[in-house]
């Protein structure tokens, strides 16, 4: 039987998110630490914040919208830079080629991507031929490339993220469903007692 | 108290309420997901609410301009990029840099200890890594005239607590005596059990001590009229400028200290006069006021003022050099510590309280009457003691807390291991500013120059 | 109410004929004959075999679906009583196959349907109850224990007032003895 790889993303809890954005932030700050100059403190950060994740306020709750890495994304599909490809089991867009036509940003049905300014070195890049902000997709990338794994679920005072492994969730609560099947065995013996 | 020193801006406040999980004090107010105001009738101003805020003016929340208008409304140079938070501190910078231009003002600068041992981080380097000659060198090149340091007055407040603690203990004072240095347990105590502030320590914080040095004793040194001197220092706290505006900071004849800078506006200061801090090569603190031993700077970290201030008094009462310099009985990284000390034929029960957090039931003992076999007790407001406080570089991953004030403590420990003096009473230039000016600790011109009062409950409110 | 179909753990013995069975009812009994890569083994049911219990797992038709509501294209709809995925318009998000606290739903690949940059297509895969087969279910016609069966609406009210009668006969008996004893 075909074993499918299918891919991780990361879901907020709203019981538990506050909306204090430090997921935005962290998020923001490892993925500009080899690109842009970001350290540890604020100080060090010369570019404005783009994070990969947006938290969002709903009445009475707020949670943090990311993609969910889909199998026929449609950010994918949708891009005809070929900007957005998937690396890994991960949908990722490339800002090299990304030319902020904002395509991908409608056709995904989460909200999940924001176009935001493209930085390098620690500065904003300027569009070609004006002064203008480069702006490029932003979206979450399960912080590939970048040691310890998904920031946003890592710095989360409230432990409201987590990484959804799709297929090993889905065998444990098959196991669980069967327990529960063992359960309802004796219902429709035929003897009234 | 009519000036803001520690506010959260309303149109950015996410309503998160993670400020309110640090605040020792409960000063911050409102609903969920509603922006908080800050009570100004409980806030000590301790900065810890600046320092956990994750919520940003953001492009996505708040569209492309707002970052603009937020800057400038908060009055910070246009070379600032960093992210601004909901909650932060006010700032003064601009009278800084005005006072650094005016060249009819004689501009004198101290920092505190705690803030070398973070400067560095808003620069790229490693936590907690120590830049105290590269910071003596880039004050210089801000344009200050003098560069002296808060460890010298750490020095001197040794010397004046001590010779208090003992007279106290030794002629029946009140005891325990508690410090006094930390401007937001004085506030608190003032705030909540103002009957009880004579336990304090009547000598000012090391900031506020210097301060008048500047424009009295410093002023003669360097031969200039009290009156153009600007007197700034540089501290790791929100709560300090607070400090430099009571009313009775003023012992030199002018406001002793004319503004704060937190560790992160020195740090603006420092790239608005585009210095390249990274490449500086290291220079001396000015002498007299710059020079310090071991003991000033341990003031940072929780349990150091109690360390410093027990290498001293044991001298002082013993006459004899204490056997170990290194008092690992009070170093405290957070909660409460007690330990007893044998200082010749004394046994001194001495408490380390590091976060304000854990005053409350040390004060209701108090009130009880539980603590009337100790005689010193050192509080400090911030968690693990000044190198946690509210003005140092504010880290952009919680998770990153630890490791940065465990680097800050030991940044600070190393540095006092390798200075070669590491007591205030060995300090050269103390003695001599002892033998020129002061006379002796406690004298007449210390009680008028270092030593301050408290609202009691009777006398008029600060 | 919807109907679904039930494993019985006590009978089954984990053979999985009901999951091959499963294909063949939706892709035809040629897949025997053809090359296996050539079509996608898709069962919409999944044994689940531990060291204490074998029984499939498969999914119960809820009145009120996690899966239905959570598919951003609304894929996922109620039709004669059958919980049933229009993959048409799916997307492969995932949001039902995470929503589904059964793990009844996987994510299966569309043999020959391509997305539009050339990648294999991969939709959301349930048990549809064989609508299309006018025998029924074919996991419940080919088990060899008859572990498996449907149960319709008509199956659950009966059995649940066939269960209440029994206990409303107890209660009355157990109150019938009381009586006796403190005459």
């Amino acid at each position: 039987m075909e074993e499918l790889r299918l891919g991780k993303y990361v879901v907020g809890d709203t019981s538990k998110c506050t909306g204090c954005k430090a997921c935005e932030v962290a998020c923001f700050a490892e993925h500009n630490k080899k690109t842009n100059g970001v350290g540890k403190t604020v100080g060090t950060v010369t570019i404005p914040v783009t994070p990969k994740l947006y938290v969002t306020k709903g009445d009475g709750f707020c949670v943090p919208i990311q993609c969910k890495h889909c199998e026929d994304a449609p950010c994918l599909n949708a891009c005809q830079k070929d900007a957005i490809c998937r690396i890994d089991h991960k949908v990722i867009v490339d800002v090299e080629k990304c030319i902020g036509c904002k395509d991908c940003m409608m056709a995904c049905p989460f909200g999940a991507i924001s176009l935001l300014p493209l930085c390098k070195n620690g500065k904003v890049v300027a569009q070609v031929g004006c002064t203008d902000t480069q702006l490029s997709a932003s979206k979450c990338d399960l912080c590939q490339g970048i040691d310890g794994g998904p920031a946003c679920v890592r710095v989360c005072p409230n432990e409201a993220l987590r990484l959804v492994e799709p297929e090993k969730e889905r065998k444990e609560k098959n196991i669980k469903s069967a327990y529960s099947l063992s359960l309802t065995k004796s219902f429709g013996k035929e003897e009234l007692k | 108290m009519s000036m803001t020193y520690v506010t959260i801006d309303k149109n950015i406040c996410t309503g998160c309420q993670e400020c309110t999980k640090v605040c020792p004090v409960d000063a911050i107010e409102g609903n969920p997901r509603e922006a908080q105001e800050i009570n100004t009738d409980k806030c000590v101003m301790c900065g810890q609410c600046v320092q956990k805020c994750k919520s940003y003016v953001s492009i996505v929340s708040h569209g492309n301009d707002a970052y603009e208008k937020v800057r400038k409304e908060r009055n910070l140079p246009e070379t600032v990029k960093e992210p601004l938070f909901a909650a932060y501190n006010v700032t003064h910078i601009n009278e800084v840099i005005e006072a650094l231009e005016d060249k009819s003002k004689f501009t004198m600068v101290q920092s505190a200890p705690a803030v070398r041992m973070a400067i560095a981080e808003e620069f790229g380097f490693p936590l907690g890594s120590l830049a105290d000659k590269k910071m003596a060198a880039a004050l210089r090149k801000v344009g200050f005239d003098k560069v002296y340091d808060t460890d010298f007055s750490a020095d001197l407040t040794i010397m004046e607590e001590g010779t208090e603690l003992i007279t106290r203990v030794t002629k029946g004072g009140v005891l325990p005596m508690f410090t006094s240095c930390c401007p937001a347990w004085v506030r608190f105590m003032e705030l909540n059990y103002p009957e009880m502030t004579d336990h304090l320590s009547s000598c000012k914080s090391p900031q506020q001590m210097l301060g008048p040095i500047f424009k009295t004793y410093g002023a003669q040194e360097s031969k200039i009229k009290p009156e153009n001197v600007f007197s700034v220092s540089v501290m790791p706290c929100t709560c300090k400028e607070y400090e430099c505006n009571r009313e009775e900071m003023k012992s030199s004849g002018f406001k002793d200290v004319d503004v704060v800078l937190t560790t992160r506006e020195l740090a603006y200061l420092i790239k608005y006069k585009g210095i390249d801090f990274a490449n500086l090569k290291d220079e001396e603190y000015d002498s007299p006021l710059g020079d310090y031993t071991g003991a000033g700077v341990i003031f940072g970290v929780g349990g150091g003022v109690m360390e410093a201030a027990l290498r001293t008094g044991y001298e002082l009462i013993t006459k004899k050099a204490i056997p170990d310099v290194n008092i690992l009985s009070v170093r405290n990284y957070s909660g409460i510590k007690t330990s007893l000390i044998q200082v010749g034929d004394l046994t001194l029960k001495v408490g380390v309280v590091t976060g304000l957090k854990n005053v409350k039931e040390v004060m209701e003992d108090l009130k009880a009457g539980k603590l009337n076999d100790y005689h010193f007790i050192e509080v400090m407001t911030c968690p693990s003691g000044c190198v946690s406080g509210g003005g140092q570089p504010k880290l952009l991953e919680d998770t990153d807390t630890f490791e940065a004030i465990d680097h800050r403590r030991n940044s600070t420990y190393k540095h006092d291991e390798n200075l070669p003096l590491r007591k205030s009473h060995d300090n050269p230039s103390i003695k001599k500013i002892y033998k020129d000016y002061f006379g002796e600790p406690n004298g007449e011109k210390s009680h008028h120059l270092l030593h301050t009062t408290y609202y009691n409950g009777k006398t008029k409110k600060k | 109410m919807n109907h679904f179909v039930k494993g019985n753990p006590d009978l089954c013995m984990g053979c999985r004929t009901c999951m091959i069975a499963c294909v063949v009812s939706h892709e035809g009994s040629h897949i025997f004959e053809i090359d296996p890569d050539s079509y996608s083994f898709n069962p919409r049911l999944h044994m689940v075999k531990t060291a204490t219990i074998s029984v499939p797992v498969q999914c119960k038709h809820c009145e009120d679906p996690a899966c239905k509501a959570v598919c951003p294209n609304d894929c996922i709809s109620i039709i004669d009583n059958v919980v049933t995925i229009n993959t048409t318009n799916c997307i492969g998000c995932k949001n039902c196959m995470n929503a589904c606290p059964f793990g009844a739903i996987d994510m299966t690949e569309v043999k020959c349907e391509y997305q539009a940059k050339g990648e294999k297509k991969i939709v959301a895969n349930k048990c549809d109850l064989c609508r299309e087969n006018p025998d029924g279910p074919a996991c419940v016609a080919v088990c060899p224990t008859e572990a498996l069966k449907v149960v319709s609406e008509e199956d659950l009210i009966n059995n649940v007032e066939k269960n209440r009668q029994n206990t409303a006969k107890e209660l009355n008996e157990a109150s019938l003895k009381a009586e006796k004893v403190c005459k």
